[in-house]
């Protein structure tokens, strides 16, 4: 069992490290869970047993009380060995239990979380629905309050752990009040008219359960109302802050992973009589898969710090769920390359880590939505923390960069004003480069206690990141072409009959 | 001939559009965030809608400080040139 030891610091202690180290190396295969599609009831017992269920639980309902920050360090350790089983935990531990914990009623926090630290019951968050995708506004899901009485009526697609939740927090809305109030509510599985749909069949994360969950008249009392005065969407995106982090984490345990694969093959793989590392070609991939795991750790230990100081995280959260996300998967991606054809095969697992991590570039925002909300708060003056701290070569060129966005920010704002929301190509150039600033900039400060060979690798993040931030910059200049072009383009194939037609 | 009226009336389909529902029910008091549930980007896109009908520029920075349907309808009335409001139809 997993007992915190009080430190001074945020960081982890090294005991659950290593416990959880332990216990996924005794414990999780995760090509055997792949293949069953489900995680066997002994390794939810063992998980159980370690206290896996509770990391994020305050200690006074029997979890650990772990931070956003620790919690995100043992997820990351999970998802090293099977993302499937990482996504299962690390959603309990986020979007499943988080409103509740927060907003719950005395009652209601004592009846559940108790439960849901040990496992006995496992969490899940409903939001989303077919049809609305990353739009937590546009749900149809209907919360009819009568007095005491409240009604759900809906269906939510997606829902990560439907099959095995023991209760679900659901977004709603009322068709009574005004044009769009929202309600959060703890729904128990066991409610009569709450039916769970069959496990979805997945190109990854198979043996993450998902299924669709159908409301029909189900009946609840309003102490299980998660929200205040009609702000639930609001809250619904504070669960997704710890959503998108402890998604981050996953990324990270899933990047690590690829780069274990990826040196050791190319260290003991020989051709031509020498290693595959030896090879050029082969030796700027892993460097640029260690690029990717250095950023997305100093990422995510500026956002776990940010959270830690009680500042919001929506934005930071955001720009690290699609960093994190668009890395591991380039990641996986050069990883497969760096085996070659062993790499397509499933029997090594490299194919499965790919598998597993492209949805995370979808679910809990597109990144092209977070992309494009991103941009808008940029050019409405609400950017990322972008400013580098220290000297050098790198810090010079992190200025000039900036000032360079900055300067097209201005003049976006002056020729467009608000219409710039309407140029999304444009909104996903300055954002990319903005997340790549923000990026550049924690590598950088970073740089400041950090041993020689550390800081080695993180300069090289940085430049990875500074070269993709000018890249990004690069495009928006052409953005407004592009966009033109891209118009002319669809427009030809939409209006075609066929594909042959225009091809032809 | 567009006038002050028809600009706050306008303002409130287009809210009501986006949120798929009756102009009836958006209450001018309604807060965009909370009583509504729009975020900042929807808040930009139904300001840029605005901005597309009427053919006016609406500054970018004071559109984010918007909080309530009164302030967005007083938002647009006041980036609404008096002389285009002359000669200006709306749709």
């Amino acid at each position: 069992m997993l007992r915190r030891v009080r430190r001074v610091n945020d960081s982890v202690n090294a005991t659950l490290v290593a416990a959880v180290r332990r216990f996924c190396h005794h414990e999780v295969d995760a090509s055997a869970n792949d293949r069953r599609a489900a995680l066997p009831a002994e390794l939810l017992s063992a998980a159980r047993r370690l206290g896996l269920f509770g990391l994020a639980i305050p200690e006074r309902w029997g979890g650990l009380g772990l931070s956003l920050g620790q919690t995100a360090t043992l997820i990351a350790e999970l998802a090293r060995a099977d993302r499937s089983l990482a996504t299962t935990i690390g959603l309990h531990n986020g979007l499943g239990v988080r409103a509740l914990i927060e907003h719950g009623s005395d009652a209601l926090r004592q009846e559940w979380l108790p439960r849901l630290a040990t496992g006995q019951h496992i969490a899940a968050f409903a939001a989303t629905e077919s049809g609305g995708g990353s739009d937590l506004t546009a749900i149809r899901t209907t919360a009819r309050m009568r007095g005491d009485d409240v009604r759900l009526d809906g269906e939510k697609s997606y829902v990560t752990n439907a099959g095995l939740a023991g209760v679900f927090t659901v977004l709603a809305r009322s068709p009574d009040e005004g044009a769009r109030a929202t309600a959060l509510l703890l729904v128990p599985r066991s409610s009569r008219g709450l039916a769970i749909g069959a496990e979805e069949t997945k190109m990854g994360l198979r043996a993450s359960s998902t299924c669709s969950v159908h409301l029909d008249d189900v009946s609840l009392t309003s102490a299980h109302r998660l929200d205040g005065e009609r702000d639930a969407t609001e809250r619904a995106h504070r669960a997704l802050e710890w959503g998108r982090t402890l998604l981050a984490a996953g990324c990270l345990g899933t990047a690590r992973a690829a780069l274990d694969h990826a040196i050791s093959h190319t260290r003991d793989r020989r051709q031509s009589g020498r290693s595959l590392i030896e090879y050029g070609a082969v030796r700027s991939h892993v460097a640029t898969i260690a690029a990717a795991v250095t950023t997305i750790e100093a990422l995510l230990e500026t956002t776990a710090a940010a959270h830690a100081r009680d500042e919001s995280i929506a934005m930071r959260s955001a720009a690290l769920k699609v960093l994190a996300s668009e890395l591991t998967y380039d990641a996986c991606d050069r990883t497969i390359q760096v085996h070659g054809a062993l790499g397509f095969l499933e029997d090594g697992g490299v194919a499965l880590l790919a598998r597993d991590c492209r949805v995370t570039r979808i679910f809990e925002g597109t990144n092209d939505v977070l992309l494009v909300r991103l941009g808008s708060a940029l050019v409405a003056g609400r950017g990322l923390p972008i400013d580098a701290s220290g000297s050098g070569s790198l810090v010079q060129r992190h200025a000039e960069l900036s000032e360079r966005l900055g300067a097209l920010v201005t003049r976006v704002r002056r020729d467009l004003g608000v219409s710039a929301i309407q140029h999304q190509p444009l909104l996903l150039d300055l954002a990319n480069a903005d997340v790549a600033l923000h990026a550049a900039a924690a590598c950088l400060a970073q740089r400041r206690d950090a041993r020689p060979r550390r800081t080695s690798l993180l300069e090289h993040a940085a430049e990875h990141a500074l070269t993709r931030a000018t890249h990004a910059l690069d495009l928006v200049s052409d953005a407004n072409a592009s966009e033109v072009r891209d118009r002319e383009i669809v427009s030809l194939l939409a209006s075609a009959g066929s594909i042959e037609e225009v091809f032809a | 001939m567009t006038t002050q009226r028809d600009l706050r009336g306008r303002t409130i389909e287009i809210l009501a559009d986006i949120l798929e529902t009756t102009p009836a029910k958006v209450r001018p008091q309604d807060r965009l965030r909370e009583d509504l549930g729009l975020d900042s980007l929807q808040s930009l896109e139904m300001l840029s809608m605005l901005s597309e009908e009427f053919r006016v520029d609406l500054p970018m920075e004071e559109a984010m400080e918007l909080r309530t349907v009164d302030d967005a309808c007083a938002f647009v009335a006041r980036a609404f040139p008096t002389d285009a409001a002359a000669g200006a139809t709306s749709e």
